[in-house]
Formats: C-alpha cells, structure tokens, sequence
C-alpha cells in the first residue's frame, strides 16, 4: 500500500466514522421536523380535550410554543401519568410537557430542566367569613380533602393555632360545595383546583384570597438524561417564555390569578 | 329521550378509532395469514423435527400473552434503535402473533386432505406444484376457513391492545371519550356495538363462503 492509497483510505474511514457518529436529539428533532410532546390529557387545566377531542391546556400550548421556537411541528401525544416517562424511554416521545414534579427519583432516570410551572397552594374562603389571607384563618372552621398533602400540613397548622377547626372531606368538589354553604370558613388547595372551582360558576360566593405558605409542588420538563444539548436548550426556552411574559400569559389563559414565581429564594438553579 | 353530552363530533371520533382498528386488523391479518400459509407448508413438508425451530419461535408468539409481546416489541425496537412508529411497531407484532395461530391452522388444512388423493394427482403426472395448487389448496381451504374466520374476529378484538403503544383505535377512543364525558357505560355501550357492526360482516362472509364451498352437504 502506498503513502496516497493510505491517505485516501485514511480519509475515507474518518468520513465513513464522522457519518455515524450519533447527531444529538436537538438536531434530530429539528431534522425530522416535527416535535413529539408527552402530555397528561386528563389533567385539567394543564392539558385536557375540548369538544371536538382535539388537546387543550397549558401543557398543551407550551408544547406547541416549543415547537414553534424550534421551527417544526408539535405533536400531542397522550400519555396518563405512569406513562410519561416510559413513552420517553421507549422513544414514543422527545419531551414531556407533563406537570412533572422535578423528584431527585425521577433524575435518575431522565434529564430534568428547570422548573416551567409551579402548583402553589391558594387559600379559597368564602366570602361572608372575612377570611382575606392565610393569617386570617386562625379560629375559623377550615377544612380540605382527606389525605392530601395540604389537608395534613392545613390539619397541624390548626393544631399549632390551638384554635378553630379542621374538617377532611372525601373529594375536592366535597370541600367546595361544603364552603359554598358556609360549612367551613376557607380551605387551602392547589392554585389551579382553586381557580378552576371558582372560576367554574357551580359555586356562589367564593374567592380566592391568596398563597398558603406549604410547599410549592415544582414541575419541569423532561428528555434522556444524556442530552444536554436539548436540555440547555430547553432552559433557555422556560426562560424565555417568562422574560417575554408568555408564560404569566398562559397562566392568566388557562388558571386565572397571579402566575407562581418559578425561582427558589436563597440558591442557584 | 336519551340525555347525553355526546355529540356527532364524539360519534365520527369513534368513527376514526373503528377505522384505526380495521386498519391495524386488515394489515396484520394479510401478512399474518401470508407468512402463516408459507410456515404452515413448511411445516408440514418438512416434519416435525426439522420444523422444531420454527415452531419454537412461532409457539413463542403463541404462548406470551399479547400485551406483554407488544410491549416488549416497542421496547426492542427502541434499544434496536430502528425508529418505527407504533403503527409499524403494533402491526409487526400482530402479524407474526396472527401468523403463528394461522400456521397451526394451515398444517391442520394440509394433514386434512386425504394422502390417497395427493398420490393420485401425483401419479397422474402432477408436480408437487401443481399438487398443492389443485389438489390441496381448494381442500385445505374449505377445512380451514371456519378457523381462519375465527382467528381473524380475534385479532380484530386483540387489536385493541396496541393502545398501551399510544395508538387510538376504537377502544382507546371510547376511553378518552368517557374521560372527557364521564359517561361509561353509554359510550362503552356504542364501542361494544361498534365492534359488532364490524365483525359481524366477518362472520357472515365466513357462513356464506362455507355453504358456497360445500353445496353437496
């Protein structure tokens, strides 16, 4: 073999390897054009189907937002809760857009970004209690749904007034019909239940009056673990969605109120 | 008057879903039955012994149960990196689950057909050919359609199972409908009648073919 025919062969081999090297998800997404979205589509509002079958919701719309800032087409794919992240790993889906709590669990598994929304907890009260913010709540009947996070944490806040009551109810609509009557004075519950059931019109003379200081349930997206170009990527769009008021303009959309601060006080990330 | 919040649009979604499962069905019974026809001959001509690989690997796809195949078929195609949709993905695994049943009733069609005729046609001066074509084909058939008639209602109800791959057929529609309008048994209602609508064509065509194929009984 000569010097040329080694060069040559050299060359070409470099080619035929530079060829198979694995271009990363960024390019493939934007390769194949279109952008496939694990999204919960019994979860209102985050992402639920019209009257027509067709996917709505916040999720939903941030999904096509994604798209749109990539230059291709989005597509819902529906996914129910356990699902999310096996349609990733099976390579249904490119990223879910699924009010994903960001667990270090869930880490192990999938790349998680930071956070693009938040579930607060919200105070609704009924309006004759004079209950006008979580202070207020002291010595008032207050009650929530049996077993959540925030009826436990609302539970001992009671015990640690010493005063007023606390009362579970089995489901949520139980809670707000029982309020609605004037049963309880105010129930803590997450921002977008709140809005929803006052927003919904089945019940008279509730507002909601402001943010119960429980912890903020974060949720993030998610791709494979090992794509950090997707996922840098990925950050940069939460961010921008919030610099460009997007993301208060989805929340004003499909909840209703004040947009959750996405930032954790005291820490990086 | 019935009181429901199901709308035509909701109907024509079913509509989309029964089309969806027809097409799954239709593709993965062809070549189901297809690669069936071609295993089934293989199988016989070449015996018992010989043919043991291939009925290991067919006796797989008929003892797993199904939903475990179709999971397991995307996980594979995912490690395997190939990048099929589920569509693909659902009517691979189906075809090889209808070809494996259809095998067994190909075999069983071909055993049928009595050795004396076959020498007969073969003595007359008839390839293998022109044997299996003349002589066992046309028998064979008529032994084996009632089979094959059943197989295919089932693939057509087992079909509903490729909605684990994320693929809204007809059962997967009416789940989202009954999400959406909490409203079970009335749409599960219209699903099951669905299914009859399409299956019960089937198993008429099946009646008519066998009264057609057999008029001297």
């Amino acid at each position: 073999m000569n010097k040329v025919s080694v060069l040559v062969f050299g060359l070409m081999a470099a080619t035929a390897l530079g060829g198979a090297a694995h271009a990363d998800k960024l390019d493939d997404i934007i390769g194949s054009g279109t952008l496939r979205c694990a999204v919960v589509l019994d979860f209102p509002p985050m992402g639920s189907r019209d009257a027509d079958n067709q996917p709505v919701g916040f999720d939903v719309d941030y999904c096509n937002d994604l798209a749109k800032a990539l230059g291709v087409t989005a597509e819902i794919v529906e996914t129910p809760f356990p699902e999310r992240i096996p349609a990733l790993m099976s390579g249904r889906v490119d990223v879910g857009v699924a009010s994903t709590s960001d667990t270090l669990e869930r880490a192990k598994t999938v790349g998680m970004t930071i956070p693009y929304f938040a579930f607060e907890m919200a105070v609704t009260a009924n309006d004759k209690s004079g209950v006008k913010s979580f202070e207020d709540m002291k010595g008032k009947v207050v009650g929530a749904t049996a077993g959540t996070y925030e009826a436990i944490a609302l539970e001992e806040q009671v015990k640690a007034w010493g005063e007023g009551e606390f009362r579970p109810y089995q489901t949520q609509a139980d809670v707000f019909l029982a309020l609605s009557q004037g049963q309880i004075d105010a129930t803590v519950s997450t921002s977008t239940v709140a809005q929803a059931n006052v927003k919904s019109g089945n019940f008279t003379g509730l507002s909601v009056v402001g943010k119960a200081p429980f912890d903020t349930d974060y949720v993030a997206l998610f791709t494979n673990r090992e794509e950090y170009g997707l996922i840098n990527y990925l950050n940069l769009f939460i961010n921008q969605q919030v610099r460009t008021g997007r993301y208060a303009e989805l929340y004003e959309k499909w909840v209703g109120g004040e947009a959750p601060d996405l930032t954790v006080g005291g820490v990086y990330r | 008057m019935l009181d429901t919040a199901l709308t035509w649009n909701d109907l024509l979604f079913l509509g989309q879903g029964a089309a969806m499962t027809l097409a799954v069905t239709a593709v993965s019974v062809a070549a189901g039955t297809i690669m069936g026809i071609i295993f089934g001959v293989i199988r016989f001509q070449a015996g018992p012994i010989w043919s043991m690989p291939l009925m290991f690997f067919l006796d797989i796809f008929r003892s797993v149960p199904l939903l475990i195949q179709l999971v397991l078929g995307n996980a594979l195609q995912s490690i395997a990196k190939l990048g099929w949709p589920p569509f693909t993905t659902s009517c691979v695994v189906l075809s090889l689950y209808t070809a494996a049943y259809c095998t067994e009733i190909v075999r069983g069609g071909i055993a049928s057909v009595p050795v004396t005729t076959r020498r007969a046609g073969r003595s007359l001066g008839m390839t293998w050919g022109q044997d299996m074509r003349y002589i066992v084909a046309p028998l064979a058939t008529r032994v084996s359609l009632p089979a094959w008639i059943g197989l295919t209602l089932g693939v057509m109800k087992d079909s509903a199972l490729v909605l684990w791959l994320g693929l809204i057929e007809l059962l997967r529609a009416s789940q989202i409908l009954v999400t959406r309008l909490q409203e079970p048994l009335f749409i599960l209602l219209i699903c099951g009648a669905i299914y009859f609508i399409i299956s019960f064509p089937i198993a008429r065509l099946g009646g008519y073919l066998e009264r057609r194929w057999s008029p001297h009984d």
